[in-house]
């Protein structure tokens, strides 16, 4: 059994590849498009570049894979280029057991990602995971893990993060994840450790630096937010100063900013309804202490909680304008337009995506809109996927997208673009595994006799989906990761193509903006169809066991 | 169909051939997975392709079900519907009638059961399956027949044996008119339980029915009997039947029973085992299965075999990385599954060219000696290749196990 030490000491002369952005257009807060680029060290094996058009998307995973995909599916889903992995889950074992891997580029070996196409970053905890979690310490992050929850101290993650040798690491954050509301006195703390980490994670330790993104504390705050982003930019003196040398200030360091929006969504709910249920009364004229913003910056009584928008641009304001930023979960295509039309955010996690997949939803929606497509003729708005639990697409045999066509179908004159996913361009295969001398006679015949001669297969279809989604069949959710991720992607490359297609950048911001109402008017942004579609998962799934049948009949007969 | 018998080994009863279907040609001796309810678990239909498998099951009771008949028709078949353009063999559902149902109730017209749907009293007839397995559009289809557990004893055996025979006239009478004989191929399944001379009234009865089928499939076994009983059934069945006509063993999927039963003369081999132990965190392997739950594997930085041409070991996935995923993301299953079935389609493609080079003998004792010389032969493997001329004992110093003799890693102790 090969079986290596824990490799950290060993790789401190490695390398890290360097990570810029080109911001190509673009002002602090609107619409921007860029690049970024990943140039490996040159006597790295693999392709040295990796460049990645903004905006764009990075995928998360869970327990090191990308959900519902074998590896071969992610080599074969050309959207995909930024994967993050979180570590937490691999904290059952100490030390972990990734840090036994050797090689040059342990991260990429480890999870069998390819180093001249993937982008691969590193965080501790799992971006989408806003679960309540015992509080942080000074000194260290309570992560979850399957034997329950581990305390990670910043020379901890400083160590991991060397041993695995991302492309891009995620200094530890104070967010905290425990009951709301949180005191000012706590927010403060917040700011001063998540600030302090990430200065633990910038002392100079290879002879190129580590490529770090920081988690913009400041909870629902504008003002913390702010002082948050201040204290990066502030001169550093003293013990400070030499323990990062050479650089001035943190924000040298920083190679991106990044929101964390689970928490964010979850408190702005909750303050959103305790303010709105407090405004009317008449004797609320002191501030309300529910709100953790309160005492840092006293609200007026009759002042809502600041917008998702409001809280990314006071984090950002301080800050320099051409680096990226990035945004972990998101929960819809409006969302997404909208930060990027409000913000300025160059990178969206693909986490919703891949929960549509989860629940049996074929994403369907393009943007921009074409001028064929409008609102039904009900005036009701378009869903942005097809429930396909839904028994109407049991006898569906077509294609999961109507705004994309399948590979098969795709003729040089259609505007309609092609969905590029495994599951509407299935590639007929050329070269399979042979086990005996004589199976080349089984790839031949099947040749000859003319099949599998087009390059696409035909579609998999939504009565098939529906099929496999009633059935339990995993291979329902690989083919709607691989067809939503494509669709995620679809939407990216129009968001580009609108604001790259015009010379003047007013101009191309104006055309983006109309776009995006245009959107808006057209699907649905309260996701419906994720809400019938969720219930309908449930109910498959509460069915299962004896006597599934029966019960799912008498159902059907009620409804 | 077209088969064709392309070679024989000089000393067992094991062949290769060619057996070409209106969905290209499959070499045999193969093994199908299963794809139940048409999705072999977790992989795309390219993926299964990919992995060099020619040929798969699915279930017509499962099928039937859902999506239902109605649903296949309007597909165009179930090739269409699942995006499976090679070739495809269903069961006729007589199984499954018995796995699944306790209330089935065997007449001479058919199985009667309840529905699962509404519970009311549904009856399944040779005619019927049939028809159903015509609307899926398998390429070879499954007379029905009367199962009995292969532990039953009594007259029910011989009953159940003699009603087989007559459903199978009824199928054949049902295919013959359908007009899809050019397409679709339907196989008889031997019966007769552990008793040689049922078998034997069986395969009288069925080979004088070889116009009209085209292959034959051994059925009633694998259902927990004795090893020894097992072997003896599957000789005297590949035995006695015609060597122009395919032959099928069902519910055949451990390597060593594999290799055993094409040795003795069998052609074709399906089992939910490979696919279903994949998704318990269980990988096959030449030196025995390893199961990627035990803590022995947490570190360790190997694939599961380096000389495996699957994806999965191609890409180098270590049993660590497994070990952290297996029964938990279903992408741990997939890897599995990939192997798996990667694992069993080597065992029975290395067959057919040992058997081509005429060194089938070697490739039996290289086989078990890798896979059980350092926990013993079992007895009943032994037994059965001596009787078709190979002795795994001549030459090794290797224990004989009694009963099945079956590997398994158990726990970190094993």
């Amino acid at each position: 059994m090969a079986q290596t030490q824990p490799g950290g000491a060993q790789r401190v002369g490695s390398r890290f590849p360097k990570l810029t952005f080109i911001l190509d257009q673009g002002k602090q807060f609107g619409p921007r498009v860029g690049r970024l680029c990943l140039t490996r060290p040159s006597d790295t094996p693999s392709n040295h570049l990796i460049d990645i058009p903004t905006p764009n998307f990075l995928i998360g995973t869970s327990r090191g894979v990308i959900p519902h995909f074998s590896r071969d599916h992610v080599h074969s889903a050309n959207g995909i280029s930024w994967i993050n992995v979180s570590f937490e889950s691999f904290l059952e074992q100490t030390p972990p057991v990734p840090t036994y891997q050797a090689g040059s580029q342990p991260l990429h070996d480890f999870f069998g990602f390819d180093s001249s196409r993937h982008i691969v970053s590193l965080s501790l905890r799992d971006p989408l995971d806003a679960r309540e979690m015992p509080p942080n310490g000074n000194s260290h992050v309570s992560a979850s893990c399957m034997r329950g929850v581990r305390k990670v101290t910043p020379a901890d993650w400083r160590s991991y993060v060397l041993t695995m040798q991302p492309d891009i690491a995620f200094a530890l954050s104070d967010t905290p994840f425990t009951a709301a509301p949180h005191s000012q006195k706590r927010m403060t703390k917040s700011i001063e450790r998540s600030a302090a980490w990430l200065a633990d994670l910038l002392r100079p330790s290879t002879p190129t630096a580590l490529n770090v993104f920081v988690h913009m504390a400041g909870g629902t705050s504008t003002s913390a937010r702010r002082a948050f982003s201040h204290s990066l930019m502030e001169t550093l003196h003293g013990l400070e100063a030499n323990a990062v040398k050479p650089l001035s200030c943190l924000d040298e360091g920083v190679a991106g900013y990044a929101f964390d929006l689970a928490a964010l969504h979850s408190s702005l709910i909750l303050q959103n309804s305790e303010s709105l249920a407090q405004a009317p009364t008449p004797n609320a004229a002191h501030t309300p202490t529910s709100l953790s913003s309160s005492m840092i910056e006293p609200l007026s009584f009759l002042s809502l909680t600041p917008t998702l928008d409001e809280l990314l641009r006071a984090s950002l304001d301080p800050l320099p304008i051409a680096k990226p930023r990035l945004v972990t979960d998101v929960r819809s295509p409006h969302e997404i337009l909208r930060l990027i039309r409000d913000v300025g955010v160059d990178v969206f996690d693909a986490g919703w995506a891949v929960k549509a997949a989860d629940i049996g939803v074929a994403l369907d929606f393009i943007f921009p809109v074409p001028s064929s497509h409008d609102s039904g003729p009900d005036h009701r708005k378009r869903d942005v996927g097809h429930n396909l639990y839904d028994a109407k697409y049991a006898y569906d045999f077509v294609r999961l997208s109507d705004a994309f066509l399948a590979g098969c179908d795709r003729t040089s004159s259609s505007q309609t673009p092609v969905c590029p996913c495994v599951a509407c361009s299935p590639v007929a295969l050329t070269s399979p595994i042979y086990h005996s001398k004589v199976d080349v006679q089984s790839h031949q015949a099947h040749l000859d006799d003319g099949m599998s001669r087009e390059q696409f297969s035909p579609p998999f279809t939504r009565a098939y989906l529906h099929h496999l989604l009633h059935t339990h069949e995993m291979s329902a959710h690989t083919l709607l990761v691989a067809h939503n991720v494509a669709v995620l992607d679809a939407l990216l490359t129009g968001v580009r193509a609108i604001l790259s297609g015009h010379a003047d950048q007013h101009e191309a911001a104006t055309i983006f903006a109309r776009e995006v109402t245009r959107f808006e008017e057209v699907y649905d942004g309260d996701m419906s169809v994720f809400h019938t579609a969720l219930e309908n998962w449930k109910d498959v799934k509460h069915a299962r066991g004896k006597g599934r049948l029966a019960r799912e009949a008498q159902k059907e007969k009620k409804v | 169909m077209q088969f064709e018998v392309i070679a024989k080994c000089h000393t067992t009863r094991a062949r290769v051939c060619r057996m070409k279907l209106a969905h290209g040609v499959t070499m045999l001796p193969t093994f199908m997975p299963v794809a139940t309810q048409a999705a072999i678990k977790g992989l795309t239909p390219q993926q299964v392709e990919s992995l060099g498998i020619t040929l798969i099951l699915n279930n017509t009771y499962h099928l039937n079900l859902r999506p239902g008949i109605k649903v296949l028709d309007e597909a165009g078949g179930a090739h269409k519907f699942q995006g499976w353009n090679r070739n495809l063999l269903t069961d006729s559902g007589g199984f499954q009638l018995v796995s699944l149902s306790k209330f089935t109730k065997i007449t001479e017209d058919g199985a009667l059961f309840a529905s699962p749907f509404n519970g009311e009293p549904t009856m399944l007839t040779p005619e019927e399956s049939i028809s159903i397995q015509h609307s899926i559009g398998a390429d070879i289809i499954m007379q029905l027949d009367d199962v009995v557990s292969s532990l039953t004893v009594g007259p029910r055996v011989g009953e159940a044996m003699h009603r087989s025979v007559r459903w199978l006239d009824r199928c054949i009478e049902q295919h013959e008119k359908s007009g899809r004989k050019d397409k679709q191929n339907l196989f008889a399944i031997v019966q007769g339980g552990l008793d040689p001379a049922l078998r034997d009234l069986c395969l009288d009865a069925m080979i004088e029915r070889k116009d009209q089928v085209t292959g034959y499939a051994i059925g009633g076994l694998s259902g927990g009997e004795e090893k020894d009983v097992f072997w003896k059934i599957i000789k005297q069945c590949a035995d006695r039947l015609p060597s122009d006509r395919p032959r099928y063993s069902m519910g055949v999927g451990f390597a060593e029973d594999l290799l055993v039963c094409v040795a003795l003369g069998v052609d074709m081999a399906d089992c939910v085992f490979p696919t279903r132990t994949a998704r318990f965190g269980v990988a096959l392997t030449f030196k025995g299965p390893l199961n990627l739950k035990l803590g022995k594997h947490t570190k360790s930085m190997e694939p599961i075999d380096k000389s495996c041409p699957c994806p999965t070991c191609a890409s180098g996935m270590s049993r660590a990385v497994l070990h952290h995923i297996v029964t938990i993301e279903t992408a741990g299953a997939h890897a599995l599954t990939i192997h798996n079935l990667v694992f069993q389609a080597r065992v029975m493609g290395g067959a057919r060219d040992a058997i081509l080079e005429g060194r089938f003998p070697e490739y039996l004792r290289s086989f078990f000696f890798d896979y059980f010389g350092d926990t013993g032969y079992p007895e009943w493997c032994v037994n059965a290749l001596r009787s078709v001329g190979v002795d795994l004992m001549q030459g090794v110093d290797v224990p004989l196990v009694k009963g099945s003799g079956v590997r398994w890693e158990y726990s970190d102790a094993a």
